[in-house]
């Protein structure tokens, strides 16, 4: 039975129309997912009919029988409190700062007409993986963690037995070994309640296997839909073929990857703490005896969840983050921490950073960008030698000259990383440090410039350490795979070997999620 | 919580002894003596008074002594109005300029939230643009000409409220209270109004609507708490201005609040009398600080932690 | 941000218009600012060449509204740069060495902050004199805690930026950093701050001179004038509401002025 139905939604914020002709349905029971990449509507079109966001929903919305589309504003309210509940994507700022986790629930189930006892909230929690829930329901939501507070939303939205479901990005604010699990207690749940369910994601591989119905979106249109199995095995239009194409999988068949060559960078036993905050006494270990090595033309991944101490070991070894003990040696040469570091020494490794615009400054135009390592690193160029040099570099990453006088804020995310690529390579640099350099970006954009980074390795003979949490994007490009747990490195090796026959519990809640 | 309190007052001592030996010391390091006056005193006159007063000790002691009597509660004698001590000056002005400032902040926190609030509600439309100019306006009023000002219109001209002194029953605090309270409110009210719309615009908001609550209660229930930690950080600065603010006001209004004999101590060099206005503001901001410390704990349980 | 022409500006319009009146005035009235018109002791306004008529004492009041404005704002911009300068060098020095440097001086600051700061003040200008340069002295190093806290917090917010590594990893030195990288990305909101602090200098600087411990005879400012206006004022109110309107005028005009101007760098 068609539960949900939306027919031509066109969604319009002051005078934009950002959703055309939008239609799908949601059958009780089932769970349609909507995919796109960001600013293709697709949150636009689960909220706005619910009056959740500023914009204007036209059409027809039919929920369980009621015509969302002119209904008055104490109908939706009802619509919203007794047929639906939702789930957003940030769970940290979801909850309610000063009212406690059981004032919020049970505000929920008084809303859709319960008169919640403790021990029914308790159940609830309970229901919904919370351990020690008695405790919990008098706690602020800053006690929890993200994943508690991602459960406790799940419980106040499914309180008051709501027939759908309408969960934005459940997931993605969440640490990789989280995803699976919030995705089966979801799976459960709607099985359990009979619950349609709307679920919408930026990921293909994350909705696989939860869903039942799949809508591709992009520009604010409906590019594709159908059963999920039928449009992934057998996509129709363009747009689709390339998000799958560009989505990466554990499936697919193995890359084929350059040769290496000797070991440059070897580190050993890096260790690295860090002051706790305030006037408080004591460190914090964020790495913990690190020894990895690293060929020339050989990829390294570093994979682990948030606050695996990832970064802080790509940020050490680039010479722009904290060493307490250990040393890094580069061709059996030291090289010192940060400041330490000689400019010569500088110029053989180069990081690039997750978010593309905030690792550009906005006051500064590409070209002067590009050209900043040139001048310190490389001041043996002359003025002239050295336009010439970024303008090559840049037309390397695929800009042409009409980007050398933009200014940072004016290009898109894809455009920023490839500038920021250009500074990282300009000095001729041997290795490269990507710290999740490709998680911030729309999937297409993340495999074009994954595929742009495969090439630069290929024709400069580069090594690269690739920071992730995601395997999958990682086995595109990586030789050789380290996995960080809480500091420590526990497991390593080949890319293949470690994929077809994981050790470790972190490594195999890692691939579970890829 | 208790912690926390206790902690706070622990850490209030040092800040208090600080400010009373630099104001101290401050003072001492000055030309001019209390005794100057108009016609000078002969010297051996001085040379006794100073003697009586204890001013011809070094200094360290003298600070020693003042110290230890303020531990028995005890300001020292004026050095100026000879036949009082500091604690019966202060005595009589505390009370006065406690009440001016209690009721201007009260007042404030009124008009200001209120407003804040309103001008949220309607938010983009002409009233909230007219409330957040008026609130502008009003922050830029300096105390010391709106309450001339103020005498002008209500007293001389409309032979309302008094100009000076204290009359017959609360009519006289009218018009201070009013002139103190006025830039507080604006503040307040551009505060609340900016706090609102960033809380308003939050995560936690869209979960409450999502609730299906109605638009009222998210405001005060889910809203208002969090939109208020802004003005809860003001007030310390806040409490501190209207201080300020009531040295004028007590001038203008011809009022023998604590402020007035701060602003004479100072020019007539009556060292004790100064010193224990200043000790006592420095206290009383150091409380009131506190107790803002204590809503902010209440308005965003996060704040608790540190 | 919107040309300075553009309408929306007209606070900032209305300062320079009342700076420059306050500037021009002296070279076309037949009065100077402490001359006395025996002949016209407290005339009424248009009585002969005293537009705005005299006061107690027979000084005309037009020359003296412009001159107390020409010290008010001359005080206010210089102490202004006072605290910005002290301000912004304590603040980045914070917020950029970071750790417990940076937990030390911003204790220090929110100490000053919670204080009678005011008094202190007060009691520096009984103290050591009523001389102009330690009004603004003393003003800027009362002013200076609020540009220090956002100058720290934006140093903070920007030295995690990953353009201030990547200019690390560029072989780019720490101070070149900071003058290349860190200062630029800091103006605007520096900016906004100093427009906003000029209205605060105004302030302190007239409650100073209201009081009798700011700017000293011959010289006047608004406050002074206020103050005689005040005391004088059932008499002629016009002594009162003249710089009274004048200054709150400017504090007006500057405090909408700055207070756009700090909502579009934040």
């Amino acid at each position: 039975m068609t539960l949900y139905a939306l027919q031509n939604l066109t969604v319009e914020i002051a005078g934009n129309q950002l959703v055309q002709d939008v239609s799908l349905e949601v059958e009780a029971g089932q769970c349609t997912a909507i995919i796109g990449a960001s600013g293709s509507g697709k949150s636009l079109t689960c909220l706005t009919p619910f009056g959740l966001n500023s914009g204007s929903a036209i059409g027809s919305m039919m929920l369980d029988g009621i015509d969302l589309s002119n209904a008055t504003a104490a109908e939706m309210r009802s619509a919203r409190s007794q047929l639906t509940g939702f789930v957003f994507q940030q769970p940290m700022t979801a909850l309610t700062p000063h009212l406690t986790v059981g004032a919020q629930l049970r505000e929920a189930g008084a809303q859709g007409g319960f008169a919640f006892t403790r021990s029914d909230m308790i159940q609830k929690l309970e229901r919904v993986g919370l351990s020690r829930a008695d405790e919990k329901l008098d706690q602020f939501p800053h006690r929890l963690s993200g994943g508690e507070r991602q459960r406790v939303l799940i419980a106040a939205a499914i309180a008051h037995n709501p027939k759908l479901l309408i969960a934005d990005e459940p997931t993605s604010a969440l640490d990789a070994a989280l995803r699976s699990e919030i995705m089966h207690l979801l799976d459960e749940l709607r099985a359990e309640h009979g619950l349609g369910m709307l679920l919408v994601s930026h990921d293909l591989a994350s909705v696989e296997g939860h869903a039942d119905q799949l809508i591709v979106m992009d520009q604010g249109s409906v590019v594709e839909s159908g059963p999920v199995a039928e449009v992934i095995a057998n996509p129709k239009q363009d747009y689709t073929k390339r998000l799958i194409a560009a989505t990466p999988r554990l499936e697919e068949p193995p890359p084929v990857l350059s040769d290496t060559g000797e070991i440059v960078l070897e580190t050993s036993d890096i260790c690295v703490e860090f002051p706790k905050p305030g006037w408080r006494r004591g460190k914090v270990r964020a790495i913990e005896d690190a020894n990895i090595t690293v060929r020339q033309g050989e990829a390294l991944a570093i994979v682990g969840g948030s606050g695996s101490g990832k970064s802080t070991l790509g940020r050490a070894i680039a010479g722009i983050g904290p060493v307490t003990s250990g040393s890094i040696f580069w061709e059996n040469e030291l090289l010192p921490e940060r400041r330490n570091r000689s400019l010569s020494m500088r110029a053989l490794i180069q990081p690039v950073f997750q978010d593309p615009v905030a690792s550009l400054d906005p006051q500064w135009k590409v070209s002067d960008i590009v050209a900043e390592p040139l001048i310190n690193l490389r001041s043996e160029i002359l003025k002239p030698d050295r336009i010439i040099k970024v303008q090559q570099v840049l037309n390397e990453v695929g800009l042409g000259d009409e980007y050398h006088d933009r200014s940072p804020t004016s290009l898109s995310g894809g455009q920023a990383q490839r500038v920021a690529i250009a500074r990282a390579i300009v000095a001729d640099s041997h290795m490269l440090v990507l710290d999740e350099a490709t998680s911030a970006l729309d999937p297409l954009v993340g495999a074009e410039i994954l595929k742009l980074l495969a090439q630069l390795q290929r024709e400069k003979d580069l090594s690269i350490i690739f920071i992730t949490h995601d395997i999958a994007a990682a086995r595109r490009l990586c030789h050789r795979i380290v996995v960080l747990d809480e500091g420590h490195i526990v497991e390593a090796g080949n890319m293949g070997d470690v994929l077809q026959n994981p050790q470790n519990e972190t490594t195999k809640k890692l691939l579970a999620v890829s | 919580m208790l912690a926390l309190i206790v902690r706070r007052l622990l850490t209030a001592i040092p800040t208090l002894l600080g400010i009373i030996l630099a104001s101290f010391f401050l003072m001492r390091s000055a030309p001019g003596g209390p005794f100057d006056g108009e016609r000078p005193l002969p010297p051996e006159v001085q040379e006794a008074l100073r003697e009586t007063y204890g001013l011809d000790k070094p200094l360290w002691e003298q600070a020693w002594i003042y110290i230890s009597r303020l531990l028995q509660g005890d300001f020292g004698p004026s050095l100026v109005y000879r036949d009082f001590t500091v604690t019966e000056l202060v005595a009589q002005g505390l009370p006065i300029s406690l009440t001016l400032g209690g009721l201007a902040i009260l007042l404030a926190l009124l008009i200001g939230v209120t407003a804040g609030l309103f001008a949220a509600v309607k938010a983009g439309k002409m009233i909230d643009k007219s409330i957040m100019m008026l609130a502008t306006v009003a922050t830029a009023l300096p105390t010391f000409v709106t309450g001339p000002a103020l005498a002008l219109f209500f007293g001389l001209w409309l032979g309302l409220l008094p100009v000076s002194g204290r009359g017959e029953g609360m009519a006289w605090l009218i018009m201070p209270v009013v002139a103190l309270a006025l830039p507080v409110s604006g503040a307040i009210a551009k505060l609340t109004r900016a706090g609102l719309a960033t809380v308003l615009k939050q995560d936690h908001i869209r979960t409450a609507r999502a609730r299906g609550l109605p638009e009222t209660k998210i405001l005060f229930k889910h809203g208002l708490r969090p939109a208020l930690v802004p003005v809860a950080s003001y007030l310390g600065p806040a409490a501190a201005g209207l201080l300020t603010g009531a040295v004028v006001v007590e001038t203008v209004f011809g009022l023998p609040g604590l402020g007035r004999y701060f602003v004479q101590g100072a020019l007539n060099r009556d060292y004790p009398l100064v010193l224990g206005v200043v000790t006592l503001y420095a206290a009383l901001i150091i409380l009131f600080n506190l107790f803002a410390d204590l809503i902010y704990g209440w308005l965003d349980p996060r704040m608790r932690e540190e | 941000m919107k040309s300075l022409l553009h309408p929306s500006h007209w606070p900032l319009w209305v300062v320079i218009a009342l700076i420059a009146a306050a500037l021009l005035l002296p070279f076309i009235l037949p009065w100077t600012y402490d001359q006395i018109d025996w002949d016209a002791v407290r005339a009424p306004a248009f009585t002969g060449s005293h537009l705005l008529g005299t006061d107690e004492i027979g000084r005309d009041r037009l020359a003296r509204l412009a001159a107390g404005t020409r010290v008010t704002i001359m005080v206010a911009i210089a102490a202004a740069l006072v605290s910005l300068i002290v301000g912004i060098t304590w603040g980045a020095t914070a917020g950029w060495v970071g750790g417990k440097v940076d937990e030390a001086m911003m204790r220090f600051v929110d100490a000053l902050y919670a204080l009678p700061f005011m008094f202190i003040v007060i009691l520096l200008m009984v103290i050591f004199g009523r001389s102009i340069l330690l009004v603004f002295v003393g003003i800027g190093l009362v002013e200076w805690l609020t540009m220090a806290r956002v100058v720290r917090g934006q140093v903070m917010a920007l030295k995690q930026r990953p353009f201030i590594l990547a200019a690390e990893a560029a072989g780019t030195k720490p101070l070149t950093i900071v003058i290349k990288h860190i200062l630029p990305n800091i103006a605007g909101v520096a900016l906004a701050y100093l427009m906003l602090t000029v209205p605060q200098v105004v302030m302190v600087e007239s409650f100073l001179s209201f009081l009798g411990l700011g700017v000293q005879e011959p010289l006047t400012s608004l406050g002074i004038l206020v103050k005689e206006g005040a005391d004088d004022m059932d008499v002629a109110p016009l002594g009162l509401l003249l710089p009274g309107g004048v200054l709150v005028l400017i504090l007006v005009c500057l405090t909408v002025e700055g207070e756009r101007l700090r909502d579009t760098y934040s």
